[in-house]
């Protein structure tokens, strides 16, 4: 089923602001529970990458151009960096 | 718009998807990237700007409290007594010791409503600074609040952080369609229209590539903590413990609301500057009548003294319990502890700052700066020269309404906003010095003034409205040092004679921007003439191209 353009255009916009700004901060709660420093210091490591780990993402989603592909390459992936993000920092504490 | 979804070869088509983002990514950010790059960059002299704009402070700006304990004191106490009187039910006070741009003892709270206030005492008499004495004015700090928060508080910072992340987005899908970036280096073809202004964004773009990277994401890690915190919230249910264990400082107190006395802040802050070994400067008490009351004294910065240092050293600290004075947390000055991850942005922090060389530094981000918001500025010409010559279509039937709104938003947001800058300086000397509020008018009138651009814009067809902003603005900014010498009595030669050099450089640069806009103006009007002469040619077009 084709949507029409302006809408496809909206999801795009919304897969790349929303989902670009949850996928990123599903990679920094990953990476600051990986990352081998005291946990304060790794998490403001991870954070300084963020501007750039988004930046990637907004222009993978418009590399892809297909709202449904998009949106799923977004959210799949925050689900199990944050996911196992959150389990790894479980873990450790 | 239909351009994104046409189906092509791999290759091309992962271009033409660059292509298409920048473009429209590009014309929505522009507008408000502009604003933030001009003031912005005016915002690197504000100290300057500062100075120029309150002239009767100039007269008693002459001390060096650096090296004057007792005055110290004095001022500390003088502070205190005024605060404990006047605002006695406040969630914090801080007492900051005199500048050269605030010749007073600088006094700020945040009162019952949790307003933020401030006023300036007199140092030999402890009363609030006349208007004689002080013209009350934000200054040069006005640029600085436009260029982060819009005047809006933590809204405008998201909003600048929001558009900050379009701007990388840009930079970014802008050098994958450039096909030629080192040929374009050099390239500058004069007057050929639509070419020309390609040229011009490339060239102001390409140049300068490293800095608007470099003065992007440092800005967004400015606000590191606002911008991304999932970090935080995943791991820490209190973010207060975070900061706490980060910075090794004691966990801020929460408000008892059991009554107890402040004591005697003049005593600590001797103290402090014991226990640092150096002269302090600026003094914060948290809570003030609670049991809870903190107080941190910070030691002094002079910004000369860290030249040349990007990982700038601690200025030192010491937090005391404001209620007895048990010490509760030293910092000594000294290098920079807080591990590699607070150095990096601290790092990236000065970076941004353009504070750490001098005026070379500042004059070299200033180029910069301008190299930028020229960037944004052709990038939204560009976009509408191009549709002018041939409509793309984008919208349908509301196509060229559509580029109509475009247009009148590129004119109101590039030469309003310079109308409105100048015209601030202009609202300094014109306002009345004993109104209540007039800093607040000052910046209230900067508005206006934008919007009764936005207005003109609207009303008349573009070239016109081009033509009469930039009129506006080189007559305000010619006559900026005339208006000067008939107010105050200020002018070049008696700020060269006096050895002002910063106001020198003030009235210096706001003349050549005078003479750039001066030429704007005439190549303008070379330009309406052509066009009347041959009406049926450019029907409708109300080019600046």
């Amino acid at each position: 089923m084709q949507l029409p353009y302006p809408l496809r255009i909206n999801f795009l916009v919304f897969a790349a602001t929303i989902g670009g700004y949850l996928f990123t901060s599903a990679a920094i709660i990953f990476l600051s529970a990986i990352v081998p420093m005291d946990k304060p210091d790794a998490i403001v490591a991870s954070s300084l990458f963020s501007f750039a780990i988004y930046t990637a993402a907004v222009i993978w989603v418009f590399v892809v151009r297909d709202s449904k592909r998009a949106w799923l390459g977004m959210l799949i992936p925050t689900l199990l960096l944050g996911g196992a993000g959150l389990l790894i920092s479980r873990m450790a504490s | 718009m239909s351009e994104l979804t046409k189906p092509v070869k791999e290759q091309e088509s992962f271009r033409q998807a660059m292509g298409w983002l920048h473009t429209w990514g590009g014309l929505v950010a522009s507008w408000v990237l502009f604003t933030i790059f001009l003031t912005g960059t005016i915002g690197v002299f504000d100290e300057d700007i500062t100075h120029w704009m309150n002239p009767e402070a100039a007269v008693v700006s002459d001390f060096d409290l650096a090296s004057m304990t007792e005055q110290r004191v004095d001022a500390i106490k003088k502070g205190q007594s005024y605060l404990e009187v006047n605002a006695p039910d406040s969630h914090s006070w801080a007492i900051g010791m005199p500048t050269e741009t605030e010749p007073g003892i600088r006094l700020f709270w945040r009162d019952e409503q949790n307003e933020f206030q401030e006023t300036l005492l007199n140092l030999k008499t402890g009363e609030p600074m006349s208007a004689a004495e002080n013209r009350e004015t934000e200054g040069g700090h006005h640029f600085v609040h436009m260029h982060y928060e819009f005047h809006a508080g933590m809204a405008g910072i998201w909003l600048v952080g929001f558009f900050t992340m379009i701007m990388l987005v840009a930079l970014i899908s802008g050098i994958i369609i450039h096909k030629r970036i080192f040929k374009d280096f050099f390239t500058f073809r004069q007057k050929k229209g639509q070419r020309s202004w390609l040229d011009g964004h490339n060239a102001s773009a390409v140049l300068t590539l490293p800095f608007q990277l470099m003065i992007a994401y440092t800005g967004l890690v400015i606000f590191l903590s606002i911008y991304m915190p999932a970090g935080v919230l995943a791991n820490y249910s209190n973010p207060q413990q975070f900061f706490s264990e980060l910075l090794d400082e004691p966990m801020p107190r929460p408000e008892t609301g059991v009554h107890a006395d402040v004591v005697d802040l003049s005593v600590l802050f001797q103290r402090a500057e014991v226990m640092l070994g150096k002269s302090a400067r600026f003094m914060r008490v948290e809570h003030p009548g609670d049991s809870s009351a903190v107080t941190k004294v910070f030691g002094w910065f002079d910004e000369e003294d860290y030249y040349g240092q990007l990982l700038r050293d601690e200025t030192g600290s010491v937090q005391f319990d404001a209620t007895n004075g048990d010490v509760m947390n030293v910092i000594p000055p000294g290098e920079y502890d807080k591990g590699t991850p607070m150095a990096a942005q601290r790092v990236m922090r000065i970076m941004h700052f353009a504070n750490f060389g001098g005026y070379s530094v500042r004059w070299l981000y200033f180029v910069m700066g301008m190299a930028g918001a020229l960037m944004m500025a052709t990038g939204a010409i560009l976009f509408m020269v191009k549709r002018r010559q041939k409509s793309l279509n984008e919208f349908g039937s509301q196509t060229a309404r559509v580029y109509r709104v475009i247009e009148v938003l590129n004119i109101a947001a590039i030469s309003g906003l310079a109308v409105a800058c100048i015209s601030y300086f202009w609202l300094n000397r014109w306002i009345p010095l004993d109104i209540t509020d007039r800093a607040t008018w000052e910046i209230k009138g900067f508005f206006y003034v934008w919007l009764v651009m936005l207005f003109h814009s609207a009303c008349r067809p573009a070239t016109k409205a081009w033509f009469e902003q930039w009129s506006i603005f080189t007559l305000l900014a010619l006559l900026l040092p005339v208006m000067n010498l008939l107010t105050t009595g200020h002018w070049l030669a008696s700020y060269w004679q006096a050895g002002d050099w910063g106001s020198v450089g003030f009235e210096l640069t706001v003349l050549v921007f005078g003479l750039m806009s001066l030429g704007l103006v005439l190549f303008l009007r070379r330009k309406m003439v052509s066009q009347v002469r041959q009406p049926q040619l450019k029907t409708r077009s109300e080019a600046v191209s």
